[in-house]
């Protein structure tokens, strides 16, 4: 269980830039073995959000709870998957997956065979000995997950895991993700841009706007488990589509109001922003 | 044409695939600039520009005299200890400098100084300390070299991505496992290009310091050799020791390779 109470965080600006408000007020819940997808536009505070979970990053105000523990930094219990891989190019495939557990001491022998458990868990094996510059994108975004999965965590934490991919590569990984989590049923906290992805993944759907970054909404998603055996089915299904149209409608909303708030006398460039992250739905950030 | 073919097992000989080896090796611009050299030699008849040929021959009687060998041993030895020292201190104050921002700030001017001062400098100083002994040669060979090794190691240790460092951290990482499985590994590329300039200022620095510190090595025969106009000799030796410089700059490349195999080629500075 992740307890997430009045969370502020504030950055502070450098010389002359105003200081950026990212998050305000942050309530949320999620309980064990939920996969909760977290969707809103570039600057709304999501990825703050993850790494504060993390203990990347500490909070200004309010609190964060993993199983009752108090966040103070990070720890065993979690793990992240990162949107640029962030894979350690020197290293194999294997060793990097290993790297968590090498961390924390586990002896060589025994954490390659671990590792090379959870190489074969993504559908990696036979490429434990390569490099990552050898691997397509999917592909070290797998080992990435591998690494994240070996360490055996309660919370994983995805940060747009696959923003950084083609459409049937993202397809691809959405599909083993799943299956890896009807497996595994650990608790994903899982970043996005796309409603599809976040309403095909998620238990439930947070909402979240910017400026300062709050949760906007949290939207259920009651769709069947298991999904990863019938995707195709399950995003033509009639609940899928009524899921995503009202998060459309939402993120709509949300962003024809931040235009209004706008300044109409501003010079225009801010404006451009929230364009710009409206955009950004289907690609990075 | 049976004839034509190398060894057992070779490929049929092709004269364009051999002249495209020779290219490629950078053979080519060797041996054209040995004929221009050979050419103007002959038909200039400098005293200070002796041909090729006759400088060839030189060395092979440096060699075969045995005059060469103890030159050679002492000036390797200089070099050797001074530019251990250099990588040793070079790399310790450079991965220091690039750890700690407050040891960067506050000696990153004394090394941007003495980086760009030239080095001969220095030397009245080492003599004054170290008179003619074989430590003011070697002080002047690291002077020549550290700054370098410092300023590309602290740069490198700067420049790992931070998306690396955050990764690690999530993993709660502690401060020495973080330098020693992230950090050092992805530092080590742009270290080995400090290496690397360092190694040819070294040898540099090992040169003047004979010639003009202490008169010992190849230093030596240079300035003696200078002192008789026997330009033959001067650059028969002068040739030793861009050879000594090319063999170190070797080594340094195949440690390299065997260090940094995991970059793709097109990311090497070589």
């Amino acid at each position: 269980m992740i307890r997430i109470s009045g969370v502020s965080k504030t950055f502070s600006g450098r010389g002359d830039l105003l200081d950026v408000p990212a998050l305000r007020g942050v309530n949320l819940t999620v309980g064990d073995n939920e996969f909760l997808t977290v969707l809103g536009p570039s600057g709304c505070g999501k990825t703050t959000l993850l790494r504060m979970i993390a203990g990347l990053i500490p909070p200004d105000e309010g609190s964060i709870t993993v199983n009752d523990e108090p966040v103070t930094g990070p720890g065993p219990d979690r793990a992240m998957v990162f949107q640029a891989f962030s894979l350690l190019p020197w290293r194999n495939v294997l060793e990097n997956v290993a790297f968590g557990l090498q961390v924390r001491g586990v002896a060589k022998a025994e954490r390659e065979d671990r590792a090379r458990r959870f190489v074969q868990l993504v559908g990696l094996a036979g490429f434990e000995q390569r490099l990552p510059r050898e691997l397509s994108g999917g592909m070290q975004q797998r080992v990435g997950l591998a690494r994240a999965l070996a360490v055996e965590p309660t919370v994983l934490l995805m940060d747009e895991p696959f923003g950084a991919l083609d459409e049937q590569t993202r397809r691809l990984l959405q599909e083993q993700l799943l299956r890896i989590w009807e497996e595994t049923r650990t608790t994903v906290i899982f970043i996005t841009h796309s409603m599809e992805e976040a309403v095909l993944l998620g238990d439930r759907v947070a909402i979240m706007r910017p400026r300062p970054g709050v949760i906007d909404d949290i939207v259920p998603v009651p769709l069947e488990r298991p999904r990863s055996t019938n995707v195709d089915r399950v995003e033509r299904s009639a609940e899928f589509v009524s899921i995503t149209s009202l998060l459309w409608e939402r993120l709509r909303d949300m962003q024809v109001e931040l235009d209004r708030r706008e300044d109409p006398a501003d010079d225009g460039s801010r404006r451009g922003t929230s364009l710009a992250a409206l955009g950004g739905k289907e690609g990075g950030e | 044409m049976t004839a034509i073919r190398l060894r057992a097992g070779g490929r049929p000989w092709r004269p364009g695939a051999w002249a495209g080896s020779v290219i490629k090796t950078g053979g080519f611009g060797l041996v054209i600039g040995l004929i221009v050299w050979e050419t103007l030699g002959q038909t200039l008849r400098y005293t200070f520009l002796p041909p090729a040929s006759r400088v060839a021959g030189r060395l092979v009687d440096l060699v075969t005299s045995g005059q060469i060998l103890p030159a050679l041993a002492t000036s390797l030895t200089n070099l050797a200890l001074g530019f251990a020292i250099s990588l040793g201190f070079g790399i310790a104050i450079g991965l220091g400098m690039g750890v700690s921002r407050r040891l960067a700030a506050s000696l990153d001017p004394y090394v941007n100084a003495l980086l760009t001062a030239p080095s001969l400098v220095f030397a009245p100083i080492f003599f004054s300390i170290w008179g003619l002994g074989r430590q003011s040669i070697v002080a002047l060979i690291v002077t020549y070299s550290v700054f370098v090794v410092i300023v590309n190691t602290s740069a490198a240790v700067r420049a790992v991505s931070s998306d690396l460092h955050e990764m690690a951290r999530s993993f709660d990482t502690s401060a020495a496992q973080t330098f020693r499985w992230v950090t050092l590994p992805a530092a080590t590329p742009l270290i080995f290009t400090g290496i690397r300039v360092a190694a040819a200022r070294a040898v540099k620095g090992m040169i003047n310091g004979e010639m003009f510190i202490a008169l010992i090595g190849l230093g030596k025969m240079i300035q003696d050799a200078q002192h008789q106009l026997d330009a033959t000799t001067v650059i028969a030796v002068l040739s030793i020791v861009v050879a000594v410089a090319l063999l170190l700059i070797t080594a340094i490349d195949r440690i390299d390779m065997r260090l940094n195999g995991w970059l793709p080629r097109t990311e090497r500075g070589t």
